[in-house]
């Protein structure tokens, strides 16, 4: 299918019921190649929950689910993160009481053979990220920052094609901010891989999303580029509760 | 692969097996034998205990160790090297059943699933005539001319099986193993299967218990069902904890020490057993890290003070 290759990950009717709670209703997505995709809504909107339905931790209670092209609708989230899907969660995405080198590392295991390649690899992954000098720390004794950071050295070193974040911006201060951006614009330009982005910084999103899906409700209420989704009335009412007018 | 320090391991090794060519009186050599298969057994507890469960099925595997190489022994006629590996085989084999079940289990329940297979294991046997009942089997010899030189062959089979043990954890599979204990979904999700992970360290695991089964069962030339029972994996957990969990040499110290110090209790005619128990509620309440644990931190204090 020509227009398979061209998505990377497409949703058709994803619906998720939690016994009479409906947490995603009906919602079409779709991720294209080299972009920054971002997922916002208020709490409670079900980004969380589209999440988990996209990497296999919830199987969907209807619709269907194309990672790659290819029917993932039920699979596993091993099945589904052995196909090039790699996520991080919201909270603790890291092994403490490993050092940062072993963490990444364990990123590298399944996809990359041999000892040497994979400290290449890992030495790689946390240059990228600016880990070089904490390699050797514990993960567990960094500060808040680093240890974000970490989360996704570890997702990234299995060098995903669609890597999906779970708040990776929470608590970090302004620098951190700009410089976790940045990487993630490198992740994109020089290793073409997507990322869904679920945030809660606006601005943030606003500055590095290609394209940004509004859920509200559990349901999609709006999409476009930054930009379009700033203007979309829907979004301002639903979201931001009223309009700011400077 | 992390730095293996290969000269420590060849030291030690090299210093127990010299202890077991000095000791030739009977009743001290049955006492570094049963050191060196307390030794293993412990280290297959802590090595399931990377994943962070605690496997109380130790015992039962030790046990079907134990018997597959006394049947094959007594009943097979097979030779001796053959019957200890089949020992060992049995016990991987049945666990890698028992693992593929229970380890979607964790925690208490897979500490409770544990304990309960060991004890019906241990049933099991009680009432299988063809295993001698609760009278167990007897006959279970080395070759002859070799009873000399069991102590060396003990020591020499759980040194070269500890090792390998400690060689797997400082591989990349034994850091996929702790990473599971820490945040199994992370692993998940960068492509490792958790399941098969945990299954094949809990097969390893139990293939040393199963081979240290066997060389009590040489050792002794008699086995029951009571040599098999929970005991053996509350004991193994004892030196665990009291000698360390974070190292491999916490298990070795902490048996070292629990054995030496429960013969000597025999001897003056008390339950070893009040030792054990004291032990573990010392350990617990005043070396949250062991024995181990404690050496390291004295030392980091020492260096410190030196820096100064």
């Amino acid at each position: 299918m020509q227009a398979a290759e061209q998505v990377l990950l497409r949703t058709k009717g994803l619906t998720r019921r939690f016994g009479g709670l409906v947490a995603v209703s009906d919602l079409d997505l779709e991720i294209r190649p080299r972009e920054i995709l971002g997922l916002i809504g208020p709490n409670g909107a079900g980004k969380s929950t589209t999440f988990n339905l996209i990497s296999g931790f919830y199987k969907p209670s209807a619709g269907t689910l194309f990672v790659f092209g290819e029917n993932c609708t039920g699979k596993s989230p091993l099945a589904i993160s052995r196909m090039g899907l790699v996520r991080t969660f919201q909270h603790g995405s890291l092994m403490s009481s490993m050092s940062v080198r072993d963490n990444i590392l364990l990123g590298t295991i399944h996809g990359v053979s041999g000892a040497a390649r994979r400290r290449e690899r890992t030495e790689e992954t946390a240059a990228m990220l600016g880990l070089t000098p904490h390699l050797d720390n514990m993960a567990g004794t960094l500060p808040h920052g680093l240890q974000r950071l970490v989360s996704i050295g570890i997702a990234f070193a299995a060098r995903p094609r669609l890597l999906c974040l779970d708040e990776p911006l929470t608590g970090l201060n302004q620098t951190e901010v700009a410089d976790t951006l940045t990487v993630l614009e490198r992740i994109r330009d020089e290793f073409a891989c997507s990322i869904l982005l679920v945030e809660h910084n606006m601005k943030a999103v606003m500055k590095v999303c290609d394209r940004i899906v509004v859920l509200h409700h559990g349901q999609h209420l709006a999409s476009g580029t930054p930009a379009e989704i700033r203007n979309d009335r829907k979004v301002v009412e639903a979201y931001l509760g009223h309009r700011h007018d400077s | 692969m992390d730095n293996l320090r290969l000269p420590y391991w060849a030291l030690c090794t090299a210093l127990a097996l010299a202890v077991t060519f000095v000791v030739r009186d009977p009743y001290l050599a049955s006492i570094v034998n049963l050191i060196s298969i307390a030794a293993l057994v412990a280290v297959s507890l802590r090595f399931v205990m990377l994943i962070g469960e605690l496997n109380f099925a130790t015992a039962a595997f030790m046990g079907l160790g134990a018997y597959a190489a006394g049947a094959a022994t007594t009943i097979l006629h097979w030779p001796f090297a053959l019957a200890l590996v089949f020992g060992g085989v049995v016990a991987a084999a049945i666990s890698i059943v028992f693992g593929y079940i229970t380890l979607r289990t964790r925690g208490p329940y897979f500490l409770l699933i544990g304990f309960a297979f060991t004890e019906a294991v241990r049933i099991l046997y009680s009432k299988s005539m063809a295993l001698g009942g609760t009278s167990g089997m007897v006959g279970i010899f080395p070759p002859v001319g070799f009873d000399a030189w069991m102590p060396s062959l003990i020591m020499a089979v759980a040194a070269v099986l500890i090792f390998a043990l400690y060689v797997l954890e400082r591989s990349d599979f034994g850091k996929i193993l702790t990473a599971i204990r820490d945040n199994e979904n992370v692993a998940r999700t960068v492509g490792l299967n958790i399941l098969l992970c945990k299954v094949a360290c809990f097969a390893i695991a139990s293939f040393a218990a199963g081979i240290a089964g066997g060389l009590h069962a040489f050792a002794n030339n008699v086995i029951s069902p009571g040599d098999f029972s929970f005991l053996v994996a509350a004991f193994a957990l004892a030196y665990v904890k009291v000698g360390g969990e974070d190292n491999i040499v916490g298990p070795l110290v902490g048996t070292i020490l629990l054995v030496t110090l429960g013969s000597f209790a025999l001897g003056l005619g008390g339950q070893e057993h009040i030792f054990y128990g004291a032990a573990i509620i010392l350990a617990v309440l005043l070396l949250p890290d062991g024995i181990t644990g404690l050496a390291r931190r004295g030392y980091q204090r020492l260096a410190a003070r030196k820096g100064h």
